[in-house]
């Protein structure tokens, strides 16, 4: 295979040059993984969370030591705006504990003034079982979505958009890490989105391998240059889908708030990540794998092309 | 793959019948859209307490005056015979001016109540907007557990006393119940075992799910009593929809309407009060486990219980009635001013207190207030106490009153709890969430903007590209939103969060994936040399198996995400799958209709060979 990419095309070799580029993405995604792990949302680790706003704009550092004086434990506060902050809070041990003392303290001092806006309590046995469910529902899409690539796919292809779909996920999984964005119920949610639109663009360009491969007059052709005819006919599409996507999602990261940050960061990665990866993984990894004309000649009795044309 | 050349004829009559049915579907789904330009509006609806008799209820003109001074405007106030309706200026402070207005006037039941405002005729379709989710809505979310182990401990214990006590009434000597590990047993000494199978009848009928196993050693003979697999199935079961509906009874009790109870899992119960802001009410309320329970009194044996007054007393530990025979029960005070709660009995409590007190005038009797609580360690622990002892001083029926009460707010609290029923099971909150209605408002106007922006963008860059077929993109996208907005709304059960205005903007930049795939395919047609209406039917015909693959994938993740999610995940899941429907329909169907109609017209009328 070597041979190809030495002696292919410009597009072959972008491809098998982007194919190395995503292995290393996912060594370092992987090492990330292992190094830091993922930031937790309350969700996931269970606690209190509470978000206020203050009147008027307020110096973290002077916020934190005043909370600090008013609260026996220990807490974490972020800054969500100027005004806007959200303190968080590990699960108390002790169900008696009296967590009211800080919020009055900001709530009556006159320079704070601050008002809450919202409250979450999440039993730390309750956070455990959403990430099981979570990682649950993780496992049950991706095995659904490979009986469906089996049943519909010739294997190489299938293991393609497989490979391809595992790659999107680590990369959104490492850069969550790397950057330690908060990971909640909704950034689980949009991985199972990313599932979906992921292969969306790898089964597009697989269909037109497909295709491209069952007509006769190709077969003269190798299998490289007809996943580069495919991917080039599909690459307008997939261009302009990605894109309207990506300025839908940006304009949710941009003005849809907070608590859909997360969502907004992993879907955007997601879709760029997939995108890319349908070119130079979904599309490649079959031509490694030994995809020919010939697995679609002795195919073609009369069963497959009726299941292949179901509409 | 060649074309294969149709019979022109059936094809048109067949495209005429399923263009009527496409108009049909549209304009059914662009009605049901319709309500979400008409947002309800929260109102008060301030009543007499239903088992109050006094006229608590102020003159509507004293009402908004009252209110209009504790700094909450009132819009419109409209007296309707004995209930006063009132709408606020600012309808996010409703839950404000209902504590105020419980405060000033005690006695009377205050909800707030969603009311629609879109015409008359959309209201008498049974149209109304999407229901909107917590996050957006603001609100309070509570998750309980329920204590499904600690109920069948209870219910072993109280059967166990109960065969002590059927024992000794069917005079059962040489038999003896003792309690084992997981249950209790009877052991029958050789003179007694035909006397075992009545008391094990009696007990099966009190409690049904109890199973036996009875085992002979020489001529002694054993009973043990335990929960099996199918029994404590059917327990818990019953525990649940028990505890769902005294749940459910006690929300309606605090005058919350539109509150969603249900369970989630095998012992959780979800709760979602919107409108609600201040928790400590309906935490206290919904998760107390308060009941009660009348005692005889015992001078050998019985149980002993702890007086509220300090020391102990010991009673017979099977009650007279419980405080499940309760039908109704109010607050009033007794002649010395202090509280007390007035009881009125259902038939059977009436007949059992009748009996009772009948052949026991002149004897005391106590009421026992048992509540779980938590101690130390984190354990539900039960704990009961003797709030009163009452001689019976006459010949009592179904109505009469406990006194003794701490303070007004517990023997408020207490009618309260008697009127919607007591638990069976201890709960406890697990999660709990309280979004201000400032927040939710403010959700929803960002998730709007951002809408629109990513609408606004998709727009204009389908224009711009595909021009006269990017029209039809268009209009096929803006059916999608309404198509999507109308089945949502239509649909029950389906209710909008954040991250469901998330999907909502997702499935916008992905469904014109489904125009882009078609036109790029009638170019290529184009290309080919194929005449534009060839081109357009090819393009249409070529792209529905890619199309359908494309979505379908999408679909499969997001039913899994819908069956395994809750709440605000839930929600991004509903409008994930609904919008991957209406983009198949409008992007596929509508749009096919719209580009061999009005596109093919419109380049006959230039006169020119249709480009696309």
């Amino acid at each position: 295979m070597l041979n190809t990419f030495l002696k292919g095309e410009a597009g072959t070799r972008l491809r098998f040059s982007g194919m190395i580029l995503s292995a290393i993405l996912v060594l370092l995604s992987v090492f990330t993984l292992s190094q830091k792990g993922l930031n937790f949302g309350l969700d996931f680790t269970g606690g209190y969370l509470t978000e206020f706003t203050t009147s008027q704009s307020v110096e973290l550092k002077e916020l934190k030591s005043f909370i600090t004086k008013n609260h026996n434990g220990e807490f974490e506060l972020t800054a969500q705006g100027n005004s806007h902050f959200q303190l968080r809070e590990a699960p108390s041990d002790s169900v008696n504990s009296d967590r009211s003392d800080w919020q009055s303290a900001i709530t009556q001092n006159a320079d704070i003034n601050a008002e809450v806006l919202s409250s979450a309590y999440i039993g730390s046995q309750v956070g455990d079982e959403l990430f099981e469910q979570g990682c649950l529902a993780l496992f049950s899409a991706m095995v659904a979505v490979m009986l469906y690539l089996a049943v519909r796919f010739e294997w190489r292809l299938a293991v393609g958009s497989v490979v391809a779909l595992v790659h999107d996920l680590l990369l959104v999984l490492g850069l969550f890490s790397l950057l330690q964005i908060e990971f909640n119920l909704t950034v689980l949610a949009s991985l199972l989105a990313i599932i979906g639109y992921s292969l969306n663009d790898s089964i597009i360009v697989g269909d037109r391998v497909r295709e491209l491969l069952r007509v006769k007059s190709n077969n003269a052709l190798s299998p490289a240059s007809i996943i580069n005819n495919a991917i080039k006919s599909t690459l307008t599409r997939t261009l302009i889908t990605s894109g309207t996507t990506l300025a839908t999602v940006a304009s949710v990261w941009l003005l849809a708030g907070a608590p859909l940050q997360g969502f907004a960061i992993a879907l955007f990665t997601g879709i760029v990540v997939g995108t890319f990866s349908s070119i130079c993984i979904a599309a490649t990894l079959p031509e490694l794998l030994g995809l020919s004309a010939k697995n679609y000649e002795e195919k073609l009795d009369v069963k497959t092309q009726a299941l292949m044309d179901m509409p | 793959m060649l074309s294969v050349k149709k019979d022109q004829k059936p094809f048109m009559a067949k495209f005429k019948l399923s263009y009527v049915a496409m108009l049909i579907v549209l304009v059914l789904l662009a009605i049901s859209a319709l309500p979400n330009l008409y947002p309800n509006k929260s109102w008060l609806h301030v009543s007499n307490a239903p088992h109050s008799e006094t006229q608590a209820v102020p003159s509507t003109k004293a009402l908004v005056t009252f209110l209009n001074n504790q700094g909450l405007e009132v819009e419109q106030g409209l007296d309707k015979q004995s209930t006063i309706n009132i709408m606020l200026n600012e309808p996010t402070k409703s839950a404000q001016a209902q504590a105020a207005i419980k405060a000033q006037y005690p006695n009377t039941q205050v909800k707030i109540v969603e009311h629609a405002t879109s015409p008359l005729w959309l209201q008498n379709f049974g149209l109304s907007p999407i229901k909107l989710g917590l996050d957006l809505n603001g609100g309070v979310l509570f998750v309980l557990d329920v204590d499904l182990d600690k109920a069948v401990d209870e219910q072993l214990v109280s059967a166990y006393q109960q065969a002590k006590s059927i024992i000794f009434k069917q005079k059962a000597h040489g038999l003896k119940a003792q309690q084992t590990e997981h249950g209790f047993e009877i052991n029958a000494l050789p003179n007694a075992v035909q006397k075992l199978n009545p008391v094990i009848d009696e007990l099966q009928s009190r409690f049904a799910n109890l199973a036996v196993t009875t085992t002979g050693n020489g001529n002694v003979k054993n009973a043990k009593f335990s929960y099996s697999e199918q029994g404590r199935s059917n327990f818990d079961k019953e525990v649940m929809s028990q505890t769902l509906t005294t749940l459910r009874s006690r929300i309606e009790e605090l005058g919350i309407t539109e509150a969603v109870t249900q369970r989630q899992g095998k012992q959780r119960i979800r709760i979602e009060l919107p409108g609600v802001q201040d928790p400590t009410e309906a935490k206290r309320i919904i998760g107390a486990t308060a009941s009660l329970g009348f005692y005889q009194l015992k001078e050998v044996g019985g149980k002993t219980f702890n007086m509220q007054s300090g020391g102990t007393i010991n009673l017979d530990p099977v009650p007279i009635f419980t405080g499940d025979h309760i039908n109704n029960a109010n607050i009033g005070r007794d002649d010395w001013g202090k509280p007390l709660v007035q009881l009125s009995l259902d038939g059977q409590g009436g007949d059992a207190m009748s009996a009772f007190s009948k052949a026991n005038i002149g004897k005391p009797m106590a009421t026992v207030y048992s509540e779980y609580s938590q101690n130390a360690s984190g354990e539900t622990v039960k704990k009961s106490e003797v709030i009163n002892v009452a001689n019976i001083a006459q010949h009592l029926s179904s109505r009469f009153s406990i006194t003794n009460m701490k303070s007004q707010q517990a023997a408020a609290d207490l009618a309260l709890l008697l009127r919607a029923g007591s638990l069976t099971a201890p709960v406890t909150i697990v999660h709990e969430q309280t979004i201000g209605p400032s927040l939710g408002s403010e959700n929803i106007s960002n998730g709007l903007a951002a809408l629109m922006l990513g609408m606004g963008i998709t727009l204009a860059f389908m224009a711009l590209w595909y021009r006269r077929l990017g029209l039809i993109a268009n209009v096929a996208l803006l059916l999608n939103l309404t198509s999507l907005v109308g089945l949502m709304s239509l649909l029950p059960g389906v209710v909008l969060t954040l991250p469901g205005i998330a999907g909502l903007v997702l499935t916008i930049g992905m469904a014109v994936d489904t125009n882009v795939i078609i036109f790029e395919r009638i170019k290529e047609e184009r290309r080919k040399g194929r005449t534009p209406y060839q081109a357009i039917q090819e393009g249409y015909k070529q792209a529905a198996n890619t199309i359908f693959d494309a979505n379908i994938t999408t679909m499969i993740t997001a039913l899994i995400l819908y069956g395994i999610g809750y709440g605000p995940v839930k929600g991004f899941a509903i409008t994930l799958a609904l919008g991957l429907i209406t983009s198949v329909f409008t992007g596929v169907y509508v749009s096919k209709v719209l580009s061999q109609t009005l596109y093919l017209k419109l380049a006959k009328k230039a006169g020119v060979n249709a480009h696309a």
